[in-house]
């Protein structure tokens, strides 16, 4: 059998890579940098910065496996099923789904905050900002209008790069001071372990570009890019770590939602104010991009498999599940202007950086369980899996704990509402899968029964019905 | 396991419900690609061409450079081309393979929404 290899247009490492970065390095990382400074003062995060990618190496490899064996946009929910059964699949991709929400909702919110902050409007305003902002990105999103791959590549590499050089200026501006260096546990017995934690947060999502597998030239190409990506991130936040720690005191850091306009401030006045403004916006187009993209299909899918209610899998004239994208910036929106009500930005941080603990946790999970069931060969194998991934299970759950529980806005409190903010989202995404699915399946199958007959002519021989049928 | 002649039946049905359906293609008017398909249970291949959501041609064989490669089995193709699956849940399960971008991968499924809702 001829099958062809190449599509006319697929991805290569360097667009993988682009998508993979950009898919990790969104606004909410300057505020990821600074709880990672709430833990670990001064230099000591670009110490905690560098442990966190070391361990993100491991997080690779078992992405990278996972991904070998199933090589799709579907691939969470295969892997997922087989390792630990369909429902549980569905409850933690459900609950997964919600970090793309927080990262809407945390960029649309950076953002306004952002842009009122440099306009000097009134702090009300924000609102005004948030709503244009998800409105443009609604707007755009329906009328099925996409960022082509080259542009998503050279708005990634700009951001990295621009966060780069304007660190780069800031530590070696003339006037500031390094402080603490390698002071990992100066906050309290756990807070090296908190800082990793939140360390672990600026890598997030990087491992989305999974979902471009299906895209990609070689399956090589998604391995390097889960390698490659994560170096690049380091280095951009290593940088801006120090910059902050050089220029801008942490008193200063501490209540502001826009830590990239006051360092821009202190190494270069007003440009560099405006330079990471642009930066700012910029990081928004990969957010509304992706994050939409991403969450609405997944939804589509989930409708279209009866396990959403069908209206999500409706589509308008330009081929966009309209119902899906609405109710995501809907969501996104609500959550962004809770966030601005209580203040609580760095919540969405904690949350944000224990899901993916979780998910990390339990993609560890899936590489232990599915070397033992599925045999077939992988073009990425991780080298000692089983003792690796086993200690990946321990150590993210480790991690989960240690974010779950923190409080970055006083490092030397214990919380309990980031972990209660994410049992209320598993709770209802658990309840919504053992209540609310088995319903919608049962109305597709009534459905099903009721629908017209198969249409595909019987032939002399054939094996009675399709072999699947709709709402099976 | 289904011939060319079942699948070439089921392809001419799933070309005459799709260029006569107006919504689809008002849906697809952006919509131009190369699709070729592979029966992973014996050696038949063939090919569509759509051109701003027509389709022009299914012929056997794989013609041209592809846009998406879709593989699974023959008597899954001919259930797809007959309306009488879902591909999603096919898709979901592992039985479909698709290459191609997410956008266009969702595309194909909509085209079988649209002109079957029931499924």
């Amino acid at each position: 059998m001829s099958t062809p290899t190449t599509l006319r247009r697929s991805v290569g490492t360097a667009a993988a890579t682009a998508t993979s970065a950009g898919l990790a390095f969104a606004a909410i990382d300057y505020l990821g940098v600074v709880s990672i400074l709430a833990y670990a003062p001064g230099t000591t995060a670009a110490l905690a910065i560098f442990i966190g990618g070391l361990i993100v190496v491991l997080v690779s490899s078992i992405f990278s496996e996972l991904n070998g064996l199933y090589p799709s946009a579907a691939g969470i929910r295969l892997y997922l099923g087989r390792a630990v059964g369909n429902r549980t699949a569905l409850s933690v991709t459900f609950t997964y789904m919600t970090t793309v929400v927080l990262v809407i909702a945390a960029d649309a919110f950076l953002i306004g905050a952002a842009v009122r902050h440099v306009l000097h409007e009134p702090s009300a305003l924000a609102y005004v900002w948030i709503v244009v902002l998800l409105g443009l990105a609604l707007a755009a999103n329906l009328r099925g209008v996409r960022l082509a791959g080259w542009v998503q590549t050279i708005v990634t590499y700009t951001v990295l790069a621009g966060t780069s050089v304007l660190s780069v200026i800031a530590v070696v501006h003339v006037g500031g001071a390094f402080r603490q260096p390698f002071d990992l546990f100066g906050r309290g017995s756990f807070s090296g372990i908190q800082a990793i934690a939140f360390a672990l947060f600026l890598y997030a999502a990087f491992e989305w570009v999974t979902t471009t597998a299906e895209e990609a030239r070689r399956p090589q190409v998604i391995t390097r890019a889960l390698f490659i990506a994560p170096v690049l991130i380091w280095i951009v936040s290593t940088l801006f770590a120090l910059a902050l720690a050089h220029l801008v005191p942490y008193d200063t850091l501490h209540g502001s939602a826009t830590p990239q306009l006051l360092l821009g401030t202190a190494a270069l006045g007003t440009v560099g104010e405006l330079w990471m403004l642009a930066l700012t916006v910029l990081t928004a187009l990969n957010t509304f991009n992706g994050g939409f993209l991403v969450a609405s299909r997944f939804m589509y899918a989930a409708a279209r498999e009866n396990n959403l209610p069908r209206p999500f899998a409706k589509l308008n004239v330009n081929a966009v599940p309209w119902v899906a994208v609405t109710s995501l910036t809907i969501l996104s929106g609500v959550v962004a202007a809770l966030v601005f009500a209580t203040g609580q930005w760095l919540m969405l941080v904690s949350v944000g950086a224990a899901i993916e603990c979780a998910i990390y946790a339990v993609g560890s999970l899936c590489v232990v369980r599915l070397r033992a069931r599925v045999t077939s060969e992988r073009p990425f194998r991780m080298v000692l899996a089983r003792p690796l991934a086993s200690f990946g299970v321990v150590l993210f759950s480790a991690l989960f704990v240690a974010t779950a529980f923190a409080d970055p806005k006083d490092s030397r409190r214990f919380s309990f509402a980031p972990f209660l903010v994410i049992a209320v989202l598993g709770l209802l995404s658990s309840l919504y899968v053992a209540i609310v699915v088995p319903r919608l399946q049962r109305a597709a199958q009534a459905r099903s029964a009721e629908r017209r007959p198969t249409r595909r002519p019987s032939r002399p021989g054939a094996s009675g019905p399709p072999s699947s049928v709709a709402g099976d | 396991m289904a011939d060319w002649d079942e699948l070439d039946e089921a392809l001419a049905d799933y070309t005459r419900s799709c260029n006569e359906n107006e919504r689809l293609r008002k849906m697809q008017r952006d919509w131009s690609r190369v699709l070729h398909f592979v029966c992973s249970d014996n050696d038949v291949t063939f090919s569509m061409t759509v051109d701003h959501g027509e389709i022009l041609s299914t012929p056997r064989g794989l013609e041209g450079v592809p846009d998406i490669v879709v593989t699974t089995t023959s008597e899954t193709f001919c259930d797809m081309f007959w309306g009488d699956l879902n591909p999603v849940q096919k898709y979901l399960r592992g039985e479909i393979t698709v290459k191609g971008s997410q956008e266009d991968v969702m595309r194909l499924d909509a085209i079988s929404y649209v002109i079957w809702p029931d499924s």
